[in-house]
């Protein structure tokens, strides 16, 4: 029932409302055709109490003084001629009787013989419905008058009328209302689903483009489809384009200031990788000079070509990871195990110069399905974070592993704690959040905003001993969210 | 052709306001049998000749009236009144009293009356100057004789029927019975025509009508008579007379009338009337045709 309830629940406006029009209109002509019915019935009877009385009447004041004198004739011949008179009124027989409860005569002697007792199953007809009795499934109606000289009763008429002709008028009124109503309801029916089906147009383009701004293209309205600025519609969709123009503003604010912390980070990184560049590169000139003055010496040679070749090694290590996280930024390649020990190589030069220690556990598998770009991007983020917020030589420690269908990275460190509003911007759970205003907060954005775009979560808390644990939950199976595997 | 007799339909308006309460004296004169006091006092005056038709005749329809008035009209020289009733009585009463100048009666009431009553001519229908009473039941039943209509309810036409009520008294009498307990019940239609309506619709089990009515019923309306079944015929008797009060016997009115109804069937217009009344003409007649309606009456008179 609730499952029918909720299916029609989810029918479209345009025929919903045509379908309630059509049961109102259903429900009004069935109230009315019974009300007209009623009527009908009740005009009916007294129409035919009415006929029946003037028949009554006519024959009660001709029939009084020959029921008086036993005038079987005469009563039988006012019957026979009064079948002409009241041929309207289709009775099947009358029968006169008199003050004994016998026949004196009746239209029908062969039926009713005169001198007979009118039979028991009539008088019984009339013990509770008074002196009209009617009997519709019978198509007949019973009526009775009482006959009476100077205030004394001396007989009674009985008749019995063919009412079938009045149930057949109430059945072809009733046949008559059900197929001009049907039809009225139908073609009413018709006009109120066309018509809502053109009220509702508007809705239809306004879910029209909200269903793709879902899948990212969020569109205004073309101006040919908004409608009269003072109608309801054409001010709705002045609105819904006034707040996609806001969105789209927002959105190319929240992109460019991504890519100025993008390009942030990529500073940071590129000092320190000039740092770690730098580093080897005095001992590679030492080894050079040390060549050029002790170049017959082959121990000499040996050793200064392993430095150079050390710090070479060294170098690549760095320009490489580099390439690897950005260069594929934009790209949906799935995340290796790799891909997260090259980030050790970008931090290295900032646990190296606060004298970190980095405790890394990358519990991963080879290939993890979550898009790697958005991943190594997130974590890089956060890594250089947390070795920023670290104190000289304390800790920071990054763990990996897929848990119950879903790929967790945590990271940690020693800092002084996660500030109360930049863990609201990383925990944010909206759809679209707008970048923060005030200077802060803006890295906890960018990698909410990342991990959000790639359908995971991300949680920052602070840690009793002081220091933060930021975790990151993406499934690792492709389109389903993260409460079917958390 | 309905063969009911429409009483007074003929009348004109002014006569009936005129004649009202003298009617209604002569009815009650009538009862107590005193009219003979009265011939010729109350006689038209001359000037409108009055003829009283009584339910035996066929009243059927305003054409057969309207010819009958015509024809008499034009043989007898004066204008004609035809005069109608709903009972014998009433017609025979009025004819003793002089009011009319002759009437078609039955032969019951002219034996009644013979001694103060004068034929003028008497009706041949089927050649001869006589006709039968039936006693009729539903075309079902399957009875054969008079006796087992005992218990019956019985129709008769009129008390001063012969046909349609003397000829079956006379054979109860002659049976030791007696209409009134040897039927269950009985009642008078006043017509021959409804004694047929009353027997064809189960109203009456039994019926005593007049031979003549029945059989041209049978010719005009073979739907009524054929839900009937006549079950004894009477011996032959004689047929309804046009009679006339003995005073006026012989006058110039009287004989005029008589003149019209026997040379009937020479004129084109009387023609037509005796066709509509299946009859072959009319006849002087005499007293003696009926000598067997009077010994019925004397029979029940007798023995009843």
């Amino acid at each position: 029932m609730k499952r029918s309830l909720r299916q029609i629940s989810a029918w479209p406006v345009a025929v919903k409302v045509p379908l309630v029009v059509a049961v109102l209109m259903v429900a009004v002509s069935a109230v009315l055709s019974n009300q007209i019915l009623v009527r009908l019935s009740q005009t009916q009877q007294r129409h035919l109490e009415q006929l029946a009385s003037a028949y009554l009447d006519g024959l009660s004041s001709s029939l009084v003084p020959y029921v008086l004198r036993d005038g079987i004739w005469e009563i039988f011949d006012q019957l026979d001629r009064s079948r002409e008179r009241y041929a309207g009124l289709s009775a099947v027989y009358t029968i006169v009787a008199g003050q004994d409860g016998k026949i004196l005569a009746a239209s029908d002697p062969h039926e009713f013989p005169s001198q007979e007792a009118v039979p028991q199953a009539l008088i019984e007809r009339f013990v509770t419905a008074g002196d009209l009795a009617l009997a519709e499934d019978e198509g007949r109606a019973f009526v009775r008058r009482p006959l009476s000289y100077q205030d004394r009763p001396i007989g009674a008429i009985y008749a019995e009328i063919d009412i079938h002709a009045l149930l057949a008028e109430r059945r072809q009124v009733l046949l008559t209302l059900i197929v001009t109503n049907g039809a009225l309801t139908l073609i009413f029916a018709g006009f109120g689903y066309l018509a809502v089906r053109r009220m509702v147009r508007p809705i239809d383009i306004l879910a029209e483009h909200l269903e793709r701004g879902r899948g990212g293209r969020i569109e205004p309205v073309p101006r040919g489809q908004i409608g009269p600025k003072n109608s309801e519609f054409g001010r709705l969709f002045r609105r819904y384009n006034a707040l996609v123009r806001a969105l789209s503003e927002r959105e190319t604010l929240a992109a460019r200031l991504a890519e100025e912390e993008r390009m942030g980070s990529l500073g940071r990184l590129a000092s320190g990788m000039a740092h770690e560049i730098n580093n080897p590169l005095g001992g590679m000139f030492n080894a050079i000079d040390t060549m050029e003055r002790h170049n017959d010496d082959p121990m000499v040679r040996h050793s200064s070509l392993q430095i150079l070749k050390r710090g070479l090694v060294g170098i690549r290590d760095v320009v490489r990871a580099t390439l690897v996280t950005y260069k594929a930024s934009g790209e949906s390649t799935r995340l290796r195990a790799q891909d997260l020990d090259d980030l050790r190589a970008l931090i290295q030069p900032d646990v190296g110069r606060r004298r970190l220690a980095l405790a890394w556990r990358n519990e991963l598998p080879d290939v993890v399905a979550p898009a790697a770009g958005p991943v190594r991007q997130a974590v890089l983020n956060l890594l250089l974070n947390a070795c920023a917020a670290s104190p000289v030589g304390g800790q920071v420690c990054l763990v990996a592993a897929v848990r119950d269908g879903a790929l967790v990275i945590e990271i940690a460190d020693q800092g002084p704690g996660i500030p109360q509003e930049v863990a609201s911007i990383m925990n944010a759970t909206e759809v679209d959040p707008p970048p923060p205003t005030c200077g802060t907060g803006l890295g906890a954005w960018m990698v909410n905003r990342l991990v959000r775009q790639i359908g995971g979560a991300v949680h920052a808390t602070p840690l009793p001993a002081g220091g933060t644990l930021v975790r990151i939950a993406v499934s690792v199976e492709p389109n389903k969210g993260l409460r079917h595997v958390a | 052709m309905s063969g009911r007799m429409a009483p007074g339909t003929a009348a004109s308006s002014s006569t009936r306001a005129n004649l009202s309460h003298r009617r209604r004296f002569l009815a009650s004169l009538a009862g107590v049998g005193s009219l003979a006091l009265l011939p010729g006092k109350l006689q038209a005056d001359g000037q409108e000749v009055r003829f009283g038709l009584t339910p035996v005749f066929l009243s059927s329809d305003l054409e057969l009236l309207t010819r009958l008035k015509a024809y008499l009209t034009a043989s007898v020289g004066r204008p004609v009144e035809l005069v109608m009733r709903r009972t014998y009585q009433e017609i025979t009463a009025l004819l003793l009293s002089g009011y009319l100048d002759a009437a078609w009666i039955c032969g019951y009431p002219f034996i009644q009356y013979q001694d103060r009553l004068s034929l003028v001519a008497v009706p041949i229908w089927r050649g001869q100057p006589l006709y039968q009473s039936y006693l009729i039941v539903d075309r079902e039943r399957p009875i054969d004789d008079v006796s087992d209509m005992r218990g019956d309810i019985h129709a008769f036409s009129d008390p001063d029927s012969n046909s349609g009520y003397l000829v079956t008294q006379a054979l109860l009498t002659a049976a030791g019975e007696v209409p009134s307990t040897y039927f269950r019940k009985t009642f008078f239609t006043y017509s021959h025509r409804d004694v047929v309506r009353a027997v064809a619709s189960g109203l009456a089990a039994s019926g005593s009508v007049d031979g003549y009515v029945w059989e041209v019923m049978s010719e005009i309306e073979p739907e009524l008579t054929s839900m009937t079944r006549i079950v004894r015929k009477s011996e032959w008797l004689g047929f309804p007379p046009i009679a006339c009060a003995k005073a006026l016997r012989g006058k110039p009115t009287t004989e005029r009338i008589a003149q019209a109804l026997l040379t009937m069937g020479d004129d084109p217009a009387g023609r037509q009337v005796l066709d509509i009344l299946r009859l072959d003409g009319f006849t002087p007649g005499d007293d003696g045709l009926f000598r067997g309606i009077a010994q019925k009456y004397d029979q029940v008179r007798r023995l009843g």
